[in-house]
């Protein structure tokens, strides 16, 4: 393994955009692993991020930081700063209530609520604002739109939502989350569970996405990876290894370990 | 690996197998056997009056109070366990997560679960049917109340562990869902996941009522039994299993009679609320898959 007290610089990507979130010096415990080291990364705004790297790396427990969803674990812990424009959410200050509706979050399988295919992208909206109906109906179909389902659901919204295929389900989990018109979209492996076809379709959603909003997702796929994101953050073994452009990371590495990881002679 | 291994393990199975079938063959032999006998004893006795007059027509009557008076109590001591039931059911499963007090809990209901019931009616006789009795100098004393409040005490562990268990059945995927949109953990567990558990958590509701629908011991120092129509909930309340073990005890025939279809009501009762529960919980099953 190479010096890792060589990566404890910030690293960011070069870039003009300004950046949506700021990790410093993120350490991350489950009970007594130590799973996250000294993570120091700036993620830009409206880009797409993806986080590479090894089962076990880390990479969905630093997503998982970004909305403290590991907080309703206990044993879990988190250290350090990440700051979401410049405020730090890991401030015990911080209401969960704001962050939850600003980063928004897709889970490796599809999740829908035991509900209408309307209520699902209603429900966590309802929590949020209060709203007529016929804004309401608004706002439903604008989720559904931009998360490219509407045409294929318009004519079932009163239906159960445990009814559509997985790739729809994922699409609802999205259009939910971004019903919240969050700033953030956090993705969990979010095609893993799909079929090439369903993963085309949320791929070229997130393509969509980015214009208006940080994307950051995780993926176990590389192809994915350099064909969704912008900037390319690859872990091992806790540690942030590399950060930089996707189309550097995925030519030229600084790192041999990334290297290494990427042409697949470990992982 | 030589032919006499194979030969050998294939002996093992087969013995094993032997075994495991005819132990399964015996239970349902005598499942079976108790169902025969109920039915062939009892199926003579129903008729209209079985179900018009009151036990006080002794050998020439019925079960009509007695069958009312299980039906208010069950359906009073469901009222009274249910809510609790599942309250304290999410409690383990989202609250306690964990934690020494969820542990202490569940192990507490466990043994509930398995406490004699003879134990529960004496308990609810002296923390009610006494006080009663005093507050009200003896104008109330065994009272239907009393009875739903030791059935219900039957009915609770059984609630409490199936809707523990439905919830925690639920992927943790969805709470994550639902509170990554910022839902907080109450509208979480009532609106999202009895919601998803919703047909198991009934299932163990309904399962509770056949459980304390059979029950006679609680009901001795507790509802005690009347030979008339009563609907009060401080009067004394007759009942199916109560009737059916007074009728046994009595030497002529006719009341035996009797007490056979009153258990084959029963049994029947229980059946028609399991395969309830079934098709509840199977077709949950269908709709997620």
């Amino acid at each position: 393994m190479t010096d890792l007290a060589a990566v404890a610089a910030p690293i960011a990507p070069v870039d003009t955009t300004r950046n949506k979130i700021a990790v410093r010096d993120l350490d991350f415990h489950y009970h007594d692993f130590h799973a996250v080291r000294k993570i120091r990364m700036d993620i830009p705004e409206r880009r797409v991020t993806a986080i590479i790297g090894p089962s076990g790396c880390g990479k969905s427990t630093l997503l998982r930081v970004f909305n403290r969803i590991y907080s309703i674990y206990p044993k879990q812990r988190a250290e350090g700063d990440v700051l979401l424009d410049g405020e730090n959410i890991l401030d015990p200050g911080y209401s969960l209530n704001r962050l939850r509706s600003q980063v928004g979050m897709v889970f490796q399988k599809p999740v829908p609520f035991p509900m209408t295919i309307y209520e699902n992208v209603a429900y966590g909206i309802r929590h949020h604002e209060v709203l007529s109906r016929a804004r309401m109906d608004e706002r439903v179909e604008q989720a559904l739109r931009a998360a490219a389902l509407w045409d294929e659901v318009k004519d079932k919204l009163k239906r159960s939502a445990l009814g559509l295929s997985g790739g729809q389900q994922q699409r609802l989990c999205i259009a939910r989350g971004i019903a919240l018109r969050p700033q953030v979209l956090l993705l969990d492996e979010p095609t893993s569970a799909l079929d090439p076809i369903a993963t085309g379709r949320i791929e070229q959603l997130i393509e969509e996405l980015k214009k208006d909003y940080t994307i950051v997702i995780v993926t176990h796929n590389m192809q994915q990876a350099a064909r969704v994101s912008d900037f390319t953050a690859f872990m091992y073994m806790g540690e942030l290894i590399e950060f930089g452009d996707t189309e550097k990371i995925f030519t030229k590495p600084d790192k041999q370990q990334t290297e290494d990881y990427i042409t697949g002679r470990f992982g | 690996m030589s032919a006499s291994v194979y030969r050998r393990r294939e002996t093992k199975n087969v013995v094993a197998q032997i075994l495991a079938s005819s132990a399964a063959l015996l239970a349902l032999v005598f499942l079976a056997w108790i169902l025969w006998v109920t039915v062939s004893r009892g199926v003579h006795a129903i008729g209209v009056p079985l179900f018009t007059r009151i036990t006080a027509y002794a050998d020439q009557g019925g079960l009509a109070n007695a069958m009312v008076g299980s039906l208010i109590m069950d359906l009073m001591a469901i009222a009274l366990c249910a809510p609790v039931g599942v309250l304290a059911g999410a409690h383990l499963a989202e609250y306690a997560r964990g934690t020494r007090l969820g542990e202490t809990i569940r192990f507490l209901n466990d043994i509930l679960l398995s406490a004699p019931s003879i134990v529960l009616g004496l308990f609810v006789y002296v923390i009610f049917v006494l006080p009663m009795t005093a507050l009200t100098n003896g104008t109330t004393t065994f009272s239907a109340l009393a009875g739903s409040i030791a059935l219900a005490l039957i009915g609770l562990p059984v609630i409490v562990r199936t809707t523990d268990e439905m919830l925690q059945l639920v992927p943790s995927t969805l709470r994550e869902a639902a509170l990554s949109l910022g839902i907080p953990q109450w509208k979480l567990t009532v609106q999202v996941l009895m919601r998803a558990a919703g047909s198991g958590i009934l299932t163990g509701v309904l399962l509770a009522l056949a459980r304390l629908a059979g029950e006679t011991a609680p009901l001795l120092f507790t509802a005690f039994g009347n030979n008339y129509m009563t609907y009060s909930p401080l009067a004394k309340m007759a009942s199916v299993p109560a009737a059916i073990y007074q009728y046994t005890n009595d030497p002529n025939p006719a009341m035996h009679a009797i007490a056979w279809a009153g258990a084959l009501l029963i049994t029947l009762f229980v059946l028609a609320l399991s395969l309830l529960a079934r098709a509840l919980f199977s077709r949950k099953k269908t709709s997620h898959d």
